[in-house]
């Protein structure tokens, strides 16, 4: 009886760990995968109108660009796209899983890096909201 | 490639892109042949740089709806270059070619200074570029945008059909029409107009400087292989919506900027048709 128990348990948390593993792999939209016309069109989108991304897995490449925000003494992280004609950029900022610490920690601005995470509203003290990737992984 | 294809039109600015993209160029094509064959093919540049000053306008007085500044701006500009430039009592000194070159550059370049001097945005010369080159502004745009495209686009090709023998008579010969009880005036206003609302629909497929390619390459590839004025038009229409519907996908799945890929399409098909041209009749 014991032992059934024990292996029940051990089942019961090999599928569970499983289950969390391919949660945190899992990618809703990955932007790795399209041309750069859609990915610039893909991440307007998700910047105009956010509400329709929030909780999705969002898999993305682009450079690496870091700001640090002198009002909220907060260092912003994020991943930088050009669009076709290389003239336009815009972005996501993300923030990582585990943090780092910066700059030793992180890749060189324009770098290339690909983030895997999870596309949130962050509110704002006045109530406005940003898009950011949260509990991101980096890759580089 | 298919795959992809089908993938990326699960996505609605896709299809908004598509539909967009294919009634701006079944407009443009339609009345770019009369403008070709009166000799007005530049017409479209200057309006399109007038629009684009508009827009710059627009966006330092911080208008949320562009359109109701665009719109008016450039139907006034239309009908001061169409209709003024055939009366020279109304359009003192200036005429004809001078007068659009002069409006394009004009409008261009202070539009150009207004968003340098007055734009909030962050990133101007990017703001600039993907309104003159059309890189993106098809594929970023809202139902509104579409549901207005598809308004004034189906109000240009109801005015165009029932008009049809009107502006046949006024595009080869103004004097006759006028002679058999055309009134030549009002049409050609109304040509203006009409002009001025696809330069303005035709700039969110291609941006402002590749607007008159919009508006002159199918009708020259169609004159290319058929001469009559309907055929001209009916071929001039086909070639524009499938030159548009191919640079709109290349775009999308090769990841180029979407207006120069339509244009691109559209000089391909042109040089075909001169071969095509060539070939039966054997002579340019």
């Amino acid at each position: 009886m014991y032992k059934l128990f024990t292996i029940l348990l051990f089942c019961i948390f090999t599928v569970s760990t499983s289950a969390k593993a391919s949660t945190n792999t899992h990618v809703d939209i990955d932007l790795t995968r399209m041309s750069s016309t859609m990915v610039y069109t893909m991440v307007f989108q998700m910047v105009t109108d956010p509400q329709k991304y929030v909780g999705k897995r969002i898999k993305m490449k682009g450079a690496f660009s870091s700001y640090f925000d002198e009002e909220t003494n907060r260092r912003f992280f994020g991943c930088i796209i050009k669009d076709a004609l290389a003239c336009c950029s815009q972005g996501l900022a993300f923030e990582l899983a585990k943090p780092r610490k910066y700059p030793s920690e992180y890749p060189s601005e324009g770098s290339s890096i690909i983030i895997l995470g999870t596309f949130e509203l962050e509110k704002e003290e006045d109530g406005i909201g940003f898009p950011i990737i949260k509990d991101a992984k980096m890759f580089r | 490639m298919l795959d992809k294809l089908f993938f990326y039109l699960d996505f609605p600015f896709v299809r908004y892109a598509i539909i967009v993209g294919t009634l701006i160029s079944l407009c443009s094509s339609l009345l770019g042949v009369t403008l070709v064959l009166k000799r007005y093919s530049y017409i479209g540049d200057g309006l399109s740089h007038v629009a684009f000053g508009a827009l710059a306008i627009a966006a330092v007085l911080k208008v949320s709806n562009n359109m109701l500044i665009i719109l008016p701006v450039t139907i006034a500009v239309a009908i001061l270059l169409l209709c003024g430039s055939k009366d020279s009592r109304a359009c003192v000194k200036i005429r004809g070619d001078a007068a659009i070159a002069m409006v394009s550059a004009g409008a261009l370049a202070m539009g150009y200074l207004l968003m340098n001097i007055f734009s909030s945005s962050a990133n101007v010369a990017g703001d600039v570029c993907t309104t003159l080159f059309g890189s993106m502004s098809i594929l970023t745009l809202k139902p509104t945008d579409v549901y207005l495209c598809m308004i004034l686009s189906a109000t240009v090709l109801v005015i165009f059909i029932l008009f049809y023998h009107k502006i046949f008579a006024i595009t080869f010969d103004e004097n006759f029409a006028r002679a058999t009880g055309v009134n030549v005036s009002a049409f050609n206003l109304l040509i203006a107009i009409i002009i001025a609302v696809i330069i303005v629909l035709a700039m969110n497929l291609v941006g402002a400087l590749l607007v008159s390619a919009l508006i002159v390459f199918p009708s020259l590839s169609a004159m290319r292989i058929f001469k009559s004025f309907f055929s001209v038009t009916i071929a001039a229409a086909v070639i524009s919506v499938i030159c548009s519907l191919t640079g709109i996908l290349v775009a999308i799945l090769a990841g180029t900027p979407v207006g120069s890929t339509i244009v691109a399409a559209d000089i391909l098909v042109f040089f075909i048709s001169y071969i095509t041209s060539f070939i039966r009749n054997g002579r340019m």
